[in-house]
């Protein structure tokens, strides 16, 4: 009975799927942030 | 103040903005309003550089892969808003 439970208790798929949807939810977001980064300069100088 | 970003509509680089090439991409410095820019995807500075060859800025997007367009659509309206990327029409309109 024991490792019945302990098998039926381990489903291999329920991990991978909390992994899947905070991996699927994040990396979007991740991505838009970086693609451009905005900063202002004004009062600095020797940049260019 | 800048017009509302349209996708519909074409843009290309201000006249006023200077892409410096980088590792991560480029920087993009706006010697008017004096903002600096980090482009952070070389993908999006391609595309910031032909923009201006496309009749509208959707038409641009085609050459991106589709899972990606929605964050580089959001990046060209950030680049818009700083003034970075300005509406052709306005350029032709003048000449």
């Amino acid at each position: 009975m024991q490792q019945d439970t302990l098998t039926d208790a381990s489903p291999a798929d329920a991990p991978p799927r909390v992994s899947d949807d905070l991996d699927a939810g994040r990396e979007p977001e991740i991505a838009e942030e970086l693609l451009v980064e905005e900063i202002s300069i004004d009062g600095m100088c020797g940049v260019y | 103040m800048t017009a509302p970003f349209d996708p519909g509509r074409g843009y290309g680089l201000n006249p006023a903005v200077a892409l410096r090439p980088e590792p991560f991409g480029a920087l993009a410095y706006h010697f008017g309003n004096r903002r600096l820019s980090f482009l952070k995807a070389p993908e999006l500075v391609e595309l910031v550089r032909g923009l201006a060859s496309h009749r509208c800025v959707s038409d641009a997007l085609a050459a991106v892969p589709e899972g990606r367009r929605d964050a580089y659509l959001r990046a060209l309206a950030s680049l818009a808003a700083a003034d970075m990327i300005v509406p052709q029409q306005a350029r032709s309109e003048v000449a």
